[in-house]
């Protein structure tokens, strides 16, 4: 009961953070917090990074909004450890996290509500006002991460334990053999993003083949990225000189 | 009108202020309410002694559409503040056309530099501490990634007021344009090698029998290490870019299910 609100509470927190400061919001960050409120911090830096990675590429772009990584987090975590396993965490993580979003969109169009209200606090022309605008919808977000999450949590716990113990061996390995191979899509989004010119794929290779062939970590391969996005600023540099150069000549011969 | 001069307490306050303004991003208007929340420092210093309806008309003005990168907000929050202090009463749809003009690009810039490339780096530097059980993962992302977030938050704001227009018309938006670009290369590499250690897929199935069974897994470990990583992750990136990245959760469970099929009938 107290773990179940705490790590409701701590849903809330992060859900606050999301919308303001934006420091936290990563699974890696939430889930070790959630373990450690559990009383086994160890899963949760096991669970959080699984997540961080699966989820690499996922986060709001523009308008559009993304599944919600915090209650997946939260929820994922708290009833993995109590079911004791990562392939539950990652199993439940994903549809809570879908579920959750939709509570999101729905927050997102309510507090259209709030236009009128500002437009009419503009008309007052007390610039003091216009703040406390913000505590209505920071209270609503906190709600609706804290709520479902406790929900979730306190009577989730003993239905999952039963759904997991009743679970074949072949989907449990399925599970975890997909939560190895779920990165992909994050990291297929990230390059969606990236890769604006086809040109670019050889920079993605050559990452690649660093890590596969000099086992090579994530820092040492960005540090080895730097020079060569230096030369190719460079390279991009100077041809956008040349090309000036030839316009003037152009206009010479003319 | 020397009490008029924007100061650097009046740019701090409004660092603070940003520290909520997606609060009240919404379907409609989407950061307006929080820009102008974060922007009234600015108004109260510059319109403190005028008449109501001038108050009132700053105020709808930033209650317009606006919607940008929360980081990138920051630059331009800075760099409206710089032209509505320079900007006479009437020349004020200035203000406006400048906001709604930077908000795209930097918008990219902000994601591209911060979500695609920062954030990857340090949730991977993280997670590869973490998953051998050192807490110290994740307290070194935080570190990581907050430096830069709250202080490009920090310095975009007073790098905004102190260029001010010239950010728009002048060779800045080049640099900015190269930053990106530059930030790309390194996120490419970086993801590149992420394909390598976090997608792991190994086939178990095995041909001949007795003596001679050869691992279908270790003719590919032969071709290359990693290479059904790489084509997965290639795979996952054309259907992706096939339906312009708006199915990735049921990508997601769809993969769950795929694979809990071949687990079953043995192939992975």
């Amino acid at each position: 009961m107290i773990t179940a609100l705490l790590v409701a509470i701590w849903a809330g927190i992060c859900a606050i953070d999301d919308i303001g400061t934006q420091m936290l919001r990563r699974p890696l960050l939430i889930a070790p917090i959630v373990g450690l409120m559990m009383g086994d911090l160890e899963a949760g830096l096991y669970i959080g990074a699984t997540l961080e990675v699966m989820w690499m590429g996922v986060g709001n772009v523009g308008a559009y909004s993304a599944p919600d990584i915090i209650s997946g987090t939260c929820i994922g975590t708290a009833l993995g450890i109590a079911s004791g396993g990562t392939e539950v965490a990652v199993a439940l993580a994903v549809p809570t996290s879908l579920l959750a979003q939709q509570l999101l969109i729905l927050y997102r169009s309510g507090i259209v509500a709030l236009n009128p209200i500002a437009e009419r606090m503009a008309e007052t022309g007390d610039f003091k006002k216009i703040f406390r605008i913000n505590f209505i919808p920071m209270a609503i977000a906190f709600l609706i991460r804290a709520v479902p999450t406790f929900i979730a949590i306190y009577f989730g716990a003993t239905v999952i334990d039963t759904i997991v113990a009743a679970l074949p061996a072949n989907i449990m390995g399925g599970l975890n053999v997909a939560g190895k191979i779920i990165p992909a899509v994050g990291i297929g989004l990230l390059m969606l993003m990236m890769i604006k010119k086809a040109d670019l794929w050889v920079f993605l290779i050559a990452g690649f083949a660093l890590a596969v062939y000099l086992n090579l970590s994530v820092l040492a391969i960005t540090l080895i990225s730097l020079p060569l996005a230096f030369l190719y600023d460079l390279a991009s540099q100077s041809k956008a000189v040349s090309n000036s150069m030839d316009d003037e000549e152009g206009e010479l011969d003319l | 009108m020397e009490n008029n001069k924007i100061t650097k307490k009046d740019l701090n306050r409004v660092f603070w202020r940003m520290q909520l303004l997606n609060v009240t991003n919404n379907y409609e208007s989407m950061q307006a309410i929080g820009f102008l929340s974060s922007f009234v420092p600015i108004l109260e210093r510059l319109y403190g002694d005028k008449p109501k309806e001038q108050k009132v008309e700053a105020m709808k003005r930033h209650l317009k559409f606006f919607n940008s990168h929360v980081n990138s907000d920051a630059l331009i929050l800075g760099v409206a503040a710089a032209v509505e202090e320079s900007t006479t009463e009437e020349e004020k749809e200035t203000v406006v056309s400048v906001k709604t003009g930077l908000m795209g690009p930097l918008a990219g810039i902000g994601d591209s530099v911060l979500k695609f490339t920062w954030l990857p780096i340090c949730g991977s530097i993280g997670a590869s501490l973490a998953l051998s059980g050192n807490f110290l993962g994740p307290i070194l992302m935080f570190l990581l990634y907050n430096i830069v977030n709250v202080s490009s938050k920090y310095y975009g704001i007073h790098m905004g007021y102190e260029k001010g227009i010239s950010l728009i018309n002048g060779s800045e938006t080049n640099i900015l344009q190269r930053l990106t670009n530059m930030a790309n290369i390194v996120g490419l590499m970086v993801v590149g090698g992420l394909i390598a250690s976090s997608v792991k897929m190994k086939v178990a199935l095995e041909f001949g029998a007795g003596e001679n069974v050869i691992l279908l897994q270790d003719l590919f470990d032969k071709v290359m290490p990693g290479l059904l990583s790489l084509l997965v992750t290639v795979a996952v990136y054309f259907i992706l870019k096939k339906t312009n990245g708006k199915h990735a959760p049921l990508l997601i469970l769809g993969t769950m299910i795929v694979c809990i099929l071949l687990v079953t009938i043995g192939v992975l």
